[in-house]
């Protein structure tokens, strides 16, 4: 089977291993199987060797989170998270991986009113406890009502996207008021835009994530406004367009993406210039998100921008290792995603903080569910602002 | 309705864990069944793979050596499953290998014969820290630098720094008695292995040395230290601790000509300056790491020099002060000393992911580590950079400089023909030109499957008997990593040439 993959990306591999320590689920088993290196090998084997696709073979490359830990750990930059995208669409194209059943559960993403009706009814049947949250990986309590997003101005547009919206819109809300602290017009992208495709481009579903893309660049297009995501996973998906169509005008519409905290980073002397503000006397840990980390590379941003407004901000130990959320990933592979929480959950009470900050809704509902006080980074800069106000 | 999609979740659910179960069962069909029932009998199910995907990849390390044949994959959580999985093998009359995190460059990991794969990766803990002594008991899949962060608490690390240390094992370290920047004033492994527990191939297990300075008898811990799997499987190694150096001064030194930075070498040692580590790179190996390690190398530098001295702070003020008098003297153009821990561990990063960057420049590359006198660096280099030129080949160079360990990396494509042949010969040329300038086969690396051939060109028959022998004292039957080191007259190669044939069959 040939997986479609860049021949030069394939081959840039020199097997030193200098990515196993970074890759979560090798750390965790143990298993050439489950390392980057021991993925690119078997790509290779089935790409340029003719090696039969086996259902173990399927196994490594399902197994893989895609936190993309191995890019930054490597010293020839090999491009994995492109190579596992083609491995995946390759597969998934075959029918070989993402069931029906995912299909669809994934068209509900970019289907609005479909998907925020949804959420409503799973907010009332864990209000009802018809569902078993803890097991499922979900909240145990989800907004039954959701405050309406409003327009302030036109100076940037904030991504909202798909479940962040629908189960975190305080998130957004807290968002753009410290933006618009920091002197900003923030017009939420809302229904335009619904959904970035990242979950889609995971599973391997290429037409359908390029479908996508086009469409949020369409409702995006018209102006140059800086387009700010409070996601790190959608901020690294919008970013990766460029690639994904592979035109001038997506390679330019990614070039005006910004995680949040990398905007409001380069603009804190307008933010902390308002008024004087107390910081939160409380010791948060930051918890990198990986696509923030190892994809968008603009991790640091985060205690840039969180350390004038909470007293005591640190850093973890663990050199970034993933938390094993991977978006879909911890319920698609429930086992591998606790076992690779716990490390993270160990580093978090090696840090001695009560609090944990994560810029990313699918790492922060996976760290809650194992009972940590998961905050959005800006909701706490927004807390520290009102407090003062 | 409650109980409907509780019962519903519980389906989607349950029939996912049941898929994790099917998955974690090791294929046992095929000619390995009987061997792979009673390893799972033995270790349990979770701790076995047979599958053609796990065996392929246990098949190989780091090296460009792909004929590797691995049997059943094992991954043994303790001393007691080392013994079982030994038992078994010999049960079935099969061999058994080791390894460790498979960086290995010389093959030493690559199965031969079908011989049951031990991967010793889940055996990670660190069992004692033992102050008093100046020691501590770790399990062999530790990571190098997982025990050195370990350490860090009581102000101590773990000396020998191999570049691949951010994943290589110390067992694998213990087989390969390897070496690393900093064994030039430290020792190498050798030097800071106390005492190993080993899994013989008769299964019983044995401590080798103890924690004493002069333990009684035969040295037989040295012995066992680099024998690179052939004389048994470490499930146990207590490692000696290092105190952290007060001070460490750093010092990037750069170069127009390498000649300038290997007689800076060379004044360094005549000077009587013993420095904690002396390494050269060329311009092309800078020119590969810069982009990654982003730590301000001098891509326009023929040669750089990358020197660290360190103990009490007046001592190291000194040195480093003459150090760079002595750069001056001959010729360096730059001499710059990392201001903070951050820049010198940025410094290291790029020195340490030298390897690792390599596809940078071309996919592939070949190398060998031979060690040559210090005092004719400068020789040497010039003959390796004119054999590269004759064969048409890029060579990045990168060396320990202070004791004459080189690595020659010769970076080509494999898909280009009549490359690897070409790489072949340029680098059967570097090993007969080292050895000419009684230079030896390897410093740090090991010689695996992949320098077996040049084991005759540097020891005579006497020798490599000897070194039989030896062996044969600890493995009689050649059950233990067969087909490794010695040359085919004198090894039990006949095992791995047993079942080489049915090679093929292990894909799918």
């Amino acid at each position: 089977m040939h997986l479609g993959l860049d021949d030069d990306e394939l081959v840039a591999c020199v097997a030193c291993g200098l990515c196993l320590p970074h890759c979560p689920t090798f750390v965790i088993t143990g298993r050439d199987t489950e390392s980057p290196r021991g993925r690119i090998a078997l790509m290779r084997a089935v790409q340029n060797e003719g090696a039969p696709v086996t259902d173990d073979l399927i196994r490594s490359m399902e197994t893989c989170v895609q936190c993309r830990g191995c890019e930054t750990a490597c010293p020839s930059a090999v491009p994995f998270g492109h190579l596992m995208e083609g491995t995946r669409a390759a597969l998934a194209g075959a029918g070989r991986i993402t069931p029906r059943w995912q299909r669809l559960a994934l068209r509900v993403l970019r289907r609005r009113r479909l998907l925020l009706a949804g959420s409503t009814l799973l907010a009332l049947a864990i209000r009802l406890r018809l569902v078993p949250t803890r097991r499922l990986g979900l909240p145990a309590r989800m907004p039954l009502r959701r405050p309406p997003l409003r327009t302030s101005g036109d100076d940037v547009w904030l991504f909202t996207g798909c479940v962040m919206d629908a189960w975190q819109r305080d998130v957004h809300l807290a968002v753009q008021r410290v933006l618009e602290a920091a002197g900003a017009g923030v017009e939420p992208t809302g229904g335009a835009a619904p959904c970035c495709g990242a979950l889609h481009i995971h599973a391997g579903l290429e037409a359908e994530t390029k479908a996508m893309a086009r469409s949020v660049m369409d409702a995006l297009s018209g102006d140059d406004r800086p387009i700010l995501v409070d996601a790190a996973g959608c901020g690294a998906s919008l970013k990766d367009y460029g690639h994904l169509l592979g035109t001038d005008e997506a390679r330019a519409f990614s070039a005006r993406v910004y995680d949040v905290h990398e905007w409001l980073a380069a603009h804190l002397d307008e933010l902390k210039s308002r008024r004087p503000v107390e910081p939160l006397d409380m010791t948060v840990a930051v918890q990198d998100p990986c696509h923030l980390r190892h994809v968008q590379r603009a991790h640091q941003a985060v205690p840039a921008v969180l350390s004038p407004f909470v007293a005591n901000v640190v850093a973890l130990d663990d050199d970034g290792l993933c938390c094993g959320a991977g978006g879909a990933y911890s319920v698609m592979e429930a086992e591998l995603s606790k076992a690779i929480r716990e490390r993270k959950t160990a580093a978090v009470a090696r840090s001695g903080a009560t609090a944990v900050a994560s810029a990313n809704p699918g790492c922060s509902l996976h760290l809650a569910a194992a009972g940590l006080d998961v905050r959005h980074p800006l909701e706490l800069v927004d807390q520290a602002l009102s407090a003062s106000r | 309705m409650a109980r409907t999609l509780a019962a519903a979740t519980r389906r989607v659910l349950g029939s996912r864990r049941r898929d994790d179960r099917a998955a974690a069962v090791p294929d046992a069909s095929g000619a390995d069944a009987a061997l792979v029932a009673d390893l799972v009998e033995a270790v349990g199910a979770e701790r076995v793979r047979a599958d053609a995907a796990a065996r392929y990849l246990a098949s190989r390390d780091a090296s460009i050596y792909k004929e590797g044949n691995a049997g059943p994959v094992c991954y043994p959580g303790s001393t007691s499953d080392v013994v079982e999985c030994v038992k078994v093998a010999t049960r079935h009359g099969r061999a058994v290998s080791p390894r460790g995190a498979g960086t290995g460059l010389a093959g030493g990991a690559a199965p031969l014969g079908q011989p049951v794969v031990l991967s010793m990766t889940r055996m990670d803990r660190l069992l004692e820290i033992d102050l008093d002594n100046g020691a501590a008991w770790v399990q062999p899949g530790i990571v190098n630098l997982d025990l050195t962060r370990a350490l860090a608490p009581h102000g101590m690390h773990y000396a020998p720094d191999p570049s691949s240390q951010a994943a290589c094992t110390i067992g694998g370290n213990v087989a390969n008695n390897a070496g690393g920047p900093h064994c030039l004033a430290y020792g190498v492994t050798s030097a800071h292995v106390l005492a190993v527990e080993v899994v013989m191939s008769d299964a019983s297990v044995v401590t080798l040395g103890d924690l004493t300075a002069e333990p009684a008898g035969y040295d037989l811990r040295g012995a066992f230290v680099g024998s690179e799997g052939m004389c048994g499987i470490a499930t146990a190694v207590a490692v000696r601790l290092t105190r952290n150096p007060p001070a460490v001064r750093t010092m990037l030194l750069s170069f127009d000509d390498v000649s300038d930075a290997a007689a800076t070498v060379s004044a360094i040692i005549a000077a009587g300056i013993v420095p904690a580590a002396v390494e050269m790179m060329d311009q092309r190996c800078v020119a590969a790491v810069e982009d990654f390690a982003q730590a301000g190398y001098p891509k326009d530098a023929a040669a750089v020099l990358l020197v660290e001295v360190d103990g009490p702070a007046g001592g190291v003020a000194i040195a480093a002060d003459r150090v760079a008098g002595i750069a001056r003297r001959n010729q360096a153009v730059s001499v710059r000393t990392a201001a903070d821990d951050d820049e010198r561990a940025r410094l290291w990063k790029g020195r340490k992911s030298a390897f690792g960057a390599v596809a940078n420049v071309m996919p592939d590359y070949y190398l060998h580590d031979t060690v040559v006198p210090r005092t004719r660096l400068v020789e040497v280099l010039e003959q390796i950079y004119d054999i590269v030129d004759r064969h048409d080949l890029l060579v990045l160079n990168v060396f320990h400089a202070g004791d004459g360990n080189l690595h020659p990396i010769l970076a080509y494509d494999s898909r280009v023909p009549g490359a690897g042949e070409r790489v072949h010969a340029a680098g059967r040329e570097i090993i007969e030109m080292s050895l000419d300038m009684g230079g030896a086969l390897t410093g740090e690396h090991g010689i695996g499957v992949e320098k077996r051939e040049y084991m005759n060109r540097m020891f005579s028959a006497v020798d490599l008997d000897q070194q039989s022998r030896l062996r044969a004292s600890f493995d009689p039957h050649c059950r233990m990593n067969p087909g490794k080191v010695l040359p085919s007259a004198h090894s039990c190669s006949d095992i791995g040439a047993l079942r080489a044939s049915d090679a093929a069959g292990v894909w799918g």
